[in-house]
């Protein structure tokens, strides 16, 4: 009888211990994804790559330079390179343009000239812009610099942006053909010039800079999203591919071996292949 | 469910006219991926050795075509797992430009199989490699090569000569490297035929931080080999393998390199490949 009470007791104590453990688990369990859930939230957040679009900035009025770089005074002309380029490359034996070797080009940002009326800059004509001068960059730099998706370590991050842009006239439909549909108003590039800066993909730190200022004099206008394609605006593409390419000659000068480096390449350079094969 | 049938029946035309390749068959040598690579040229013993000991060490077994050298990867490596470091007949897909090969089939065979006056045959002749008429060119396709801008510790272009013909191969993390060193290769006046066996590696996120981080160990210990624009030590990446290449000038600086290699987080194994040449030019390995 005791035997048997105590086995009813020990039951009911085990069945409470199990509903306490249980409770126990469940507290514990919720507990626990709780906080894998903030830090999964938390981790994505933070390795999630910033998308959010830059909106158009404006020249501060007096200035040479848009602000875009922290520092300009580093910048020197380019012998290597046409037209009005000033350029910085870090001579860091650690760290320069020869130490990476993939690129992340971040979202291309706009400043817009001093004076413009930014109000008449429609968000699809900043996007035109920005997307073919990706691109442009894209096609320059990457068979030398594959473009990854996210920083690392051996990347480089390219930092651009158009600067100058205006208000340009109003296009007329008839110029254009059918299918596709004029800006309200033009965008003038007249005056447009770039600056572009890479950096360190995870430290920040700069490795070269390219302010390129050689623009399409008077007249030179974007008026439809679709521009490239257009032979009313040959002008303005050939001088965002141009752009692109003066990085290109820029990164293939930095590269270029030259001196002693060139001697001490050239001497320890020892192929493989056959002649190891036979001894 | 029409428009699905569709769907498949047009992807499936689809792969099949955009993927396809003609089936070719050749004679092969069953080499390791490191060795087809660096030791392009006869089927001699100690190249065996390498393609045997190099396979058995986690390099992967690869096909070189003994009409031109050209190396392929395969498809299926059980075909070919067990061949490594002997002939074989195979036929298959191939892709040059690609280097890859969709097999068929693969028979191992002698090289007494393959008949007299064959080239492929010609090609396992220690005789036909670097004959002294083409020393000069010899020369000028390594120089070319050493000047080439964009090549950096983690690249590393190796070639042979078959008169002269030259047949490229090695590693390189740029497709600018790859076509460079063809074109350049190409325009020097004596050179005939330009095989390119370089390949591309990808840029993982793992083998990225694996070359960060061996470039950094070596840098710090053997700093004398590692200037501005440049390294005597060659550090390929590929698939979580580091290939050590290059030179250093004595036996203890290799054996630091691939110590230090070896503690690199995520690296699977070292191939130490790196040559001992004493400064006054002469190789002791």
């Amino acid at each position: 009888m005791r035997r048997g009470a105590g086995i009813i007791f020990c039951r009911g104590m085990g069945e409470e211990m199990n509903k306490s453990y249980d409770i126990v688990l469940k507290t514990v369990a919720s507990c626990l994804a709780l906080v894998f859930l903030a830090v999964t939230t938390g981790c994505s957040e933070a390795t999630k790559p910033t998308a959010v679009e830059p909106a158009v900035k404006r020249i501060a009025a007096g200035q040479q330079f848009s602000g875009f770089l922290k520092d300009y005074s580093a910048l020197k002309p380019n012998p290597n390179l046409e037209g009005d380029v000033l350029t910085y490359v870090s001579t860091d034996a650690q760290k320069n343009l020869r130490s990476y070797l993939a690129i992340v080009i971040d979202p291309i940002e706009v400043y817009v000239a001093t004076d413009a009326d930014e109000g008449k800059i429609s968000e699809a004509a900043r996007k035109a812009l920005t997307t073919y001068f990706d691109h442009a960059l894209k096609n320059a730099v990457s068979d030398a610099f594959p473009v990854v998706e996210t920083a690392g370590p051996l990347t480089l991050r390219l930092r651009a942006a158009l600067v100058g842009v205006d208000v340009g006239g109003e296009v007329a439909a008839g110029d254009l053909p059918p299918d596709i549909k004029p800006f309200e108003r033009a965008l003038n590039i007249g005056k447009l010039g770039v600056e572009m800066e890479l950096v360190d993909s995870e430290t920040g730190e700069r490795i070269a800079a390219v302010v390129d200022r050689t623009n399409l004099g008077a007249g030179a206008e974007v008026g439809a999203e679709q521009f490239s394609r257009l032979e009313k605006f040959a002008a303005a593409r050939e001088a965002f591919d141009e752009w692109a390419s003066r990085l290109r000659i820029f990164l293939d000068s930095a590269h270029e071996l030259t001196g002693e480096d060139a001697a001490r390449a050239d001497k320890s350079y020892r192929p493989y292949g056959a002649e190891s094969a036979s001894k | 469910m029409k428009r699905t049938l569709l769907v498949m029946v047009s992807l499936l035309f689809g792969s099949g006219v955009c993927g396809s390749a003609e089936v070719s068959t050749f004679h092969a040598y069953v080499d390791s991926d490191l060795c087809a690579r660096l030791m392009l040229g006869p089927v001699t013993p100690s190249r065996i050795e390498c393609s045997q000991k190099t396979f058995k060490e986690g390099s992967n077994p690869v096909l070189v075509r003994l009409l031109d050298n050209t190396v392929f990867a395969v498809n299926k490596e059980k075909m070919v797992k067990d061949l490594v470091g002997r002939l074989a007949e195979v036929s298959g897909e191939a892709k040059v430009k690609s280097g890859t090969i969709k097999l068929q089939s693969v028979k191992p065979e002698e090289e007494s199989s393959i008949p007299q006056g064959d080239p492929a045959r010609l090609l396992l002749d220690v005789r036909t490699y670097r004959t002294k008429g083409s020393e000069a060119t010899y020369e000028k396709v390594r120089h070319e090569l050493a000047m080439m801008p964009y090549i950096t510790t983690y690249d590393f272009i190796s070639f042979s000569m078959v008169g002269n013909n030259v047949i490229l191969s090695g590693w390189t993390v740029r497709e600018t490297n790859r076509s460079e060193a063809y074109n350049r290769v190409k325009s020097i006046e004596a050179v005939e035929q330009v095989v390119n066996n370089i390949e591309v590696l990808p840029l993982g996120r793992t083998d990225m931080q694996i070359r960060a981080g061996a470039r950094g160990r070596l840098q710090k210990l053997l700093s004398r080999y590692f200037w501005g624009s440049g390294s005597d030590i060659k550090i390929v990446v590929k698939n979580g393998n580091i290939i050590l290449l290059g030179s250093v000038t004595k036996k203890e600086d290799s054996d630091i390199a691939y110590i230090q290699c070896s503690t690199v987080p995520f690296a699977f194994h070292v191939f130490n490949m790196l040559r001992v040449q004493e400064p006054a030019g002469k190789d002791k390995s």
